[in-house]
């Protein structure tokens, strides 16, 4: 699980508050870096999709921060060295087994060989 | 009926992608142009949700986007997470993702598999929650009008086959192959013509192609396995619609000239009647295939686009008297019984040893279907009526085919259903362009603000 995937997954068990589901807490027993080609563009069309403090935060959670700021600095889409940070936490740092937590409810989502399993039981949704 | 509905896609589509995952070949299962060519125009750096990716046959087009795969059969979401896929495992109803975090969404061949109109307009809305103003989907269902066959109904039960025979069949099946397939089975009906249904039944359980992988097709094999395809059932919807003045009718056509029950196994008889309702409703089917004696089409269902192609074999009466008619295909109880888990029934003749052989037996295992039955309202007038008497025989255990559950649920589209679905249930969604597409019906949407007033 890449963290630009982790960016729109969220908890969807029920008594949630609306949003309460995300961000999912990352405990990784296992992360992995892949090296990843670099496209500027992708990476400066991606970032406005993105919940920029989640994405901080889980980084942080994996010890993949790499000097990422905490707040989106202004005109960014040239900013390669900037773009470069963003790549490398966005697509190249993989969660290969571990737990997503919902931060409300706390129920906990397993990842295995970086599939996370989302299923919710009947009682849950 | 919820968890009716749930329990039969559980049955009759998870199970069986589970049990068929690992046959799945990219040989078989290419991208359709139109959707690769959706996926194509979208714009660099779009986020694309595929729900119900299976082995993530699309997840590889456009590498300007990034693509989430989502299935439920984890095999498949393993699969395709092989081929280095970013994939997850969920429920379509249930979307693990923000709302309107999508710039496209694809659904392809997965909303067929809802039992319920009432899920399959909640898939969409689902769907379209995650999906951004402006952003767009792309849905794609089976249809029941096909061009090479028609879908007698639209809610089948269709089998898969892993081993495509090593030639194959024509659209218009030629004269001469129609011909040895009902020599053979001629020959077939012959042998096995017995009285005992029991003898019959292991004869074409020998006869069966009963494997699935790697077994190559014999032109018999291949009947039975048209004949196979020729199951059907009513939709959970069209279950609950029934109204008593419906009962009524079928009730008087039983009582035209069918099997006469003794007074010993009636009360019995009517007792599971009015607890597996349900059956008698397919009986009540069957019954009307076979007085409809005229080119009943086998229903022949065959996932759209595979090089397969099971001829539409035209006989005479879905369920033919076995061994007694002889130019037609023999049907096999075995073979109608055999495939599914849902309690359809055996028909058989209305031979005088019938009645020794008729047994109604409530299976102990709820089936999704009765259960459904067990809720709706008894039918009092179904006791009440004298002539009342069934065609089903029901096996203390319904058999399976030896590698379990093989049918996959469809809910087959007709033309236009799929639009008025999302036109009339899911107002956040527009539909911009709506086409046929090698046996699917295909639609384009836009997600659109709704504004309350």
């Amino acid at each position: 699980m890449k963290l630009l995937t982790h960016n729109m997954l969220t908890s969807h068990v029920r008594g949630v508050r609306p949003g309460g589901g995300f961000p999912l807490r990352i405990q990784a027993t296992e992360v992995k870096v892949n090296n990843v080609d670099f496209n500027q563009e992708f990476v400066a069309r991606m970032i406005p999709k993105v919940e920029w403090g989640a994405l901080v935060e889980a980084a942080e959670s994996l010890g993949h921060l790499s000097d990422l700021p905490h707040e989106l600095p202004p005109e960014y889409e040239n900013n390669e060295d900037f773009l470069r940070k963003v790549h490398h936490v966005l697509l190249e740092v993989e969660v290969m087994e571990g737990i997503l937590k919902c931060p409300d409810s706390g129920r906990e989502f397993p990842i295995t060989k970086g599939i996370p399993n989302m299923l919710l039981s009947e009682e849950e949704t | 009926m919820e968890k009716e509905a749930s329990q039969l896609e559980k049955d009759h589509v998870h199970s069986v992608y589970e049990k068929i995952a690992p046959h799945f070949h990219d040989a078989r299962y290419k991208a359709w142009p139109k959707v690769q060519q959706f996926l194509s125009d979208q714009d660099p750096g779009s986020l694309i949700a595929d729900i119900g990716c299976g082995n993530g046959k699309y997840l590889h087009i456009n590498s300007q986007t990034y693509k989430l795969g989502c299935d439920y059969c984890f095999p498949l979401v393993e699969s395709a997470r092989n081929d280095g896929h970013e994939v997850m495992v969920c429920h379509s109803l249930c979307l693990p993702y923000r709302n309107e975090c999508f710039d496209a969404v694809l659904s392809i061949a997965v909303i067929h598999h809802f039992s319920t109109k009432e899920r399959r307009v909640r898939a969409i809305k689902e769907m379209a929650r995650t999906l951004r103003v402006g952003g767009q989907m792309m849905i794609y269902v089976w249809a029941m009008e096909q061009k090479r066959r028609k879908f007698e109904k639209q809610d089948v039960f269709v089998p898969w086959n892993p081993s495509p025979p090593s030639w194959t069949l024509s659209n218009t099946c030629s004269r001469g192959i129609q011909k040895s397939i009902n020599q053979k089975d001629k020959r077939l009906a012959l042998d096995q013509h017995s009285p005992k249904l029991a003898g019959t039944l292991k004869v074409h359980r020998q006869a069966r192609s009963s494997s699935f992988v790697g077994e190559k097709e014999t032109t018999h094999n291949l009947f039975e396995k048209s004949l196979r395809w020729s199951l059907f059932s009513r939709s959970l919807d069209s279950i609950l619609d029934l109204s008593n003045q419906w009962h009524q009718r079928e009730l008087s056509t039983f009582s035209n000239g069918n099997i006469q029950l003794d007074e010993l196994n009636r009360g019995k008889l009517f007792e599971k009647i009015r607890q597996g309702g349900f059956m008698k409703h397919i009986s009540n089917l069957s019954l009307r295939c076979r007085q409809n004696s005229e080119d009943n089409a086998s229903e022949v269902a065959v996932e759209p686009g595979s090089p397969m192609i099971c001829h539409p074999v035209p006989f005479k009466s879905c369920y033919s008297e076995l061994g007694q008619d002889t130019k037609q295909p023999p049907v096999s109880p075995a073979i109608i019984h055999d495939c599914s888990r849902v309690c359809l029934p055996d028909l058989v003749s209305h031979q005088k040893d019938v009645k020794q052989q008729l047994k109604i037996d409530y299976h102990p295992k709820q089936s999704a279907f009765h259960q459904l039955q067990n809720r709706r309202k008894t039918d009092s007038s179904l006791q009440d009526t004298n002539n009342y008497c069934s065609m089903a025989t029901w096996n203390k255990q319904p058999q399976r085919s030896p590698n379990g559950a093989c049918l996959r649920y469809y809910h087959v589209f007709k033309e236009g259903e799929l639009v008025e679905l999302i036109e009339h249930h899911v107002p956040e969604l527009h539909v911009i362009h709506s086409y046929f597409d090698h046996a699917n019906w295909c639609v384009i949407a836009e997600k659109i603000h709704v504004w309350k007033i």
